[in-house]
């Protein structure tokens, strides 16, 4: 499968950039014996992702800023389709290295798009969607019907010189070195989760406190912590919402989901290349094993949801709005394309036999990465409650 | 609450059936089971006494020795010792399980009524609920065992598994490993038409007293840590037809351990490659007739499967059991997870799989002889599921799935091997039908 088949025209010259940047500087992480490849690598990748512009940048002199993944372009849905397109791209190499770009994209188009013009922009920044067990603010978007709890739980309260903020929020992926958090709460005023706020939390703010998550699955290559919040101190022009907080969320929520199904089926499309180029050099029975009907059987239909996949991301791409129905769009796509993208990539890891379950062939790291895709940002529990929701019209 | 909600909670507990079935007559009420008992038990009680036994012995050896070790054996596998857990299992009697007492530990009623496997299926879905790892440096001994016993060769038997029992029970154990995957040949040699095209490069060559052999095997399951090897190889000269069963031992000339596999799941079992050059074994130490050894390959992997199957459903189990408790103490909107009704219909779809997959188990070699349809089914339908069910456990966990601290996703990992060993999936349904199509005609259920 090639992506670029995908890109339209003005667009090829930003998908070869990126995969020359692919090439260049993202295939050189793997060939060693780390199963998610060289992570101490992971910072100069990114400071390469920041000078050739893949990386999206808030601040408007960097080369990010508006081509970059999700960066301003993605005002309208072309802009939208390519950075989908992009990440794509990135994840067939590495999900873990997607992620990054794409977590920092997300925060640099909600600090864009905020009607606030900050003086200076953090560089590397990160959004705190999420509290607890619940997906990214589900509770702030939800109306009255479902699971409507008690809204989102960290608040905002208005001070002298700006605003405090206390709670918690939890799975943030965010590049390694985060310079600051969007962090999602709701404020005094407005507390049940009514209107939520964005706030900018610098990364050393006095109160804030990053925790380390331990141990998990895959996507390692980016960073992933918890923040406990205790009267943490935020100034006043650090506060973006200006009255569209709440389009704030439905966006930074759209883009997140439409994210993860771009490196879903960006890692899938990546396993299926790996399980071709096996199959067709491997021998077995006096024949290359693709010639076999059990093989040709499951890189038939790996090939399929692969397809599927990007076929679903790319349409939704396209109806990119800040309207209701573009979330029940987009949660449908999270749903289905990452359930796709793993099946896609169990089938493409059953291609090799035993070698397929040996961290030599980064099949298994791709089977990992597309674990933590499929399970993270609203399991398939969650995706189907919100999308029977929004079908029903709750979702704001 | 509010009184009109304690009226809804008091006509919900009228309606419950424990409560509703005190209404029935004196012999109706003897015909409704109400009593409070785990599906764990009631699965339990339907065993014949001898594997009823083995499996509460397994589970509480689970708990007990396998559980404490599980993160570290996984996280760690370089560094895990698995000598103490093999000795303890051992001591307890798991290690002997190939045979019926009074030569080994197996129950002689489960064992002449069901199959040699039946017990060590039984034990293995406990072992595996805890950490496959484990479970498979524990397993890998019996399938090591299991050419000596299924070559029905007396001499075989008196000469090695007899002895290898003797000491084991004598709190001296010896580690099994079963060697037949070579680097160009996986599942080939798992099936007839794979194997008759299969290129197979390990070889024995008849010199006075006995045989010369050299070749690979790879991905052998306790290959580094086993004290003994029941090896494959052909004849010089001839084909797969000729394959000939071998013991091999630690310490013989030529023999040494080669590559160790970094694995995704299963770590504590290392899965190795074992190299011979020139490696001088004595006649004694053929196992069965010379050519026999495809025939014994065969079945044993008859008798192999359903203790996979029943491995990949302990994966499954305990995955469940891991999401089970996250949902009893995970609150969303004021409310348990567990008592979400969408939440619940997807945990009772887990157990609904675990249940079919244990029957498939438990049928598959509830027979004197395992059978080759019915393992490879068993063995098909488990590991599948197993991967399904525990991928269903990180799902329903949300992001906390994915976290090692919660357990559930080293079982995921643990799973997904299952659906590859034994012969793939693939190769394995080419056997269920293989052994019904080739010989039968009409239909294959009705008779």
């Amino acid at each position: 499968m090639d992506l670029s088949l995908y890109a339209r025209e003005g667009e090829r010259e930003f998908v070869e950039l990126t995969r020359a940047f692919v090439r260049k500087t993202v295939n050189p992480m793997f060939g060693g014996d780390a199963p998610d490849g060289d992570l101490d690598r992971v910072p100069s990748i990114l400071d390469a992702a920041f000078e050739v512009g893949i990386a999206a940048s808030p601040r408007s002199g960097m080369p990010g800023f508006e081509y970059g993944i999700w960066g301003t372009s993605s005002d309208n849905p072309g802009g939208v389709r390519l950075s989908a397109i992009l990440l794509s791209i990135v994840a067939e190499t590495c999900a873990g290295i997607a992620m990054n770009l794409h977590v920092q994209g997300l925060a640099s188009r909600v600090i864009t798009s905020s009607e606030n013009d900050l003086p200076e922009p953090p560089a590397r920044v990160a959004v705190a969607l999420q509290e607890g067990h619940t997906p990214p603010c589900y509770r702030a978007l939800l109306g009255q019907g479902g699971r409507s709890d008690e809204g989102i739980g960290t608040r905002a309260i208005p001070a002298e010189t700006g605003w405090v903020i206390s709670g918690s929020k939890s799975f943030i992926y965010g590049m390694e070195g985060t310079d600051a958090f969007l962090v999602f709460c709701s404020t005094a005023e407005h507390h049940g989760g009514e209107n939520p706020g964005c706030l900018l939390v610098p990364a050393g703010a006095q109160g804030l406190e990053v925790r380390d998550i331990g141990g998990r699955t895959g996507i390692r290559a980016c960073g992933l912590s918890h923040l406990a919040l205790k009267d943490v101190k935020v100034a006043p022009e650090h506060y973006l919402s200006s009255g569209e907080a709440f389009s704030q969320v439905g966006q930074a929520v759209c883009l997140h989901w439409l994210g993860i199904s771009a490196i879903a089926a960006g890692n899938a499309s990546g396993a299926l290349k790996a399980a071709r180029e096996y199959a067709a050099v491997r021998y077995q029975g006096g024949t290359t094993i693709e010639e076999h009907p059990a093989v040709r059987k499951l890189l038939a239909l790996s090939e399929a949801r692969v397809e599927a996949a990007f076929a679903l991301l790319l349409q939704t791409a396209g109806f990119a709005s800040g309207n209701a129905d573009f979330l029940r769009r987009c949660a449908i796509t999270k749903l289905m394309t990452t359930d796709w993208a793993f099946s896609a990539v169990t089938d493409a890891l059953q291609v090799f036999g035993g070698y397929g379950y040996m961290e030599d062939y980064g099949m298994e790291k791709r089977l990992r990465d597309a674990i933590v895709l499929k399970t993270t940002a609203g399991s398939r529990n969650y995706m189907e409650t919100f999308i029977s929701d929004a079908g029903r019209g709750e979702i704001r | 609450m509010k009184p009109e909600a304690l009226d809804f909670q008091a006509g919900v507990d009228a309606l419950r059936p424990e409560n509703a079935s005190k209404h029935l007559d004196f012999f109706g009420k003897l015909l409704v089971d109400n009593r409070e008992m785990t599906i764990w038990e009631h699965d339990t009680r339907l065993l014949p006494a001898g594997a009823r036994i083995w499996r509460r012995r397994a589970r509480d050896f689970a708990r007990r020795y396998i559980r404490p070790d599980a993160a570290r054996a996984d996280s760690l596998p370089r560094e895990y010792d698995p000598r103490p857990i093999v000795s303890q299992a051992a001591r307890k009697g798991f290690q002997n399980l190939l045979l019926a007492l009074p030569l080994g530990t197996a129950f002689p009623g489960s064992y002449f009524f069901k199959s040699a496997s039946f017990q060590v299926a039984v034990v293995a879905e406990e072992f595996a609920a805890e950490s496959g790892g484990i479970a498979l440096l524990l397993m890998a001994h019996h399938l090591g065992c299991a050419p000596l016993l299924l070559s029905g060769h007396v001499p075989t038997i008196l000469r090695h598994l007899l002895p290898l029992y003797a000491r084991t029970l004598r709190g001296r154990p010896e580690i099994m490993a079963f060697a037949i995957t070579e680097p160009g040949a996986g599942s080939d040699v798992e099936e007839t038409e794979g194997g008759a095209r299969a290129r197979l490069v390990t070889t024995a060559r008849q010199v006075d007293g006995g045989f010369v052999i050299n070749g690979r095997k790879c991905f052998i399951s306790d290959g580094a840590i086993a004290d003994k090897v029941t090896l494959f190889a052909k004849l010089q000269g001839e084909g797969l037809e000729s394959w000939t069963c071998f013991l091999i031992e630690k310490g013989m000339e030529g023999y040494s351990i080669g590559r160790q596999e970094h694995k995704l799941g299963q770590r504590a079992s290392d899965a190795s490659e074992l190299i011979l050059d020139d490696v001088r074994v004595p006649q004694r130490n053929v196992v069965g007739s010379l050519r026999s050894g495809w025939a014994n390959n065969r079945n044993v992997l008859n008798y192999s499967r359903p203790v996979v199957g029943a491995m990949a459903l302990g994966h499954a189990r305990g995955a469940f059991e891991r999401a089970l408790e996250f949902c009893r103490n995970t609150l969303l909107g004021g409310k348990r997870l567990i008592d979400y009704q969408d939440i619940q219909i997807e945990l009772a779809d887990m157990m609904i799989k675990l249940w079919s997959a244990r029957a498939l188990i438990w049928h598959s070699c509830s027979q004197f002889r395992c059978y080759q349809s019915a393992s490879a089914a068993a063995k098909v339908a488990a590991s599948d599921i197993s991967f399904e069910v525990c991928t269903k456990a990180m799902e329903i966990m949300g992001d906390n799935g994915y976290l090692e601290s919660r357990g559930a996703e080293s079982l995921w990992r643990d799973s997904r091997l299952t659906q590859i060993y034994e012969g793939t999936n693939q190769i394995n349904r080419l056997a269920v039908i293989e052994h019904q199509w080739a010989e039968m005609s009409g239909s294959l259920f009705s008779g």
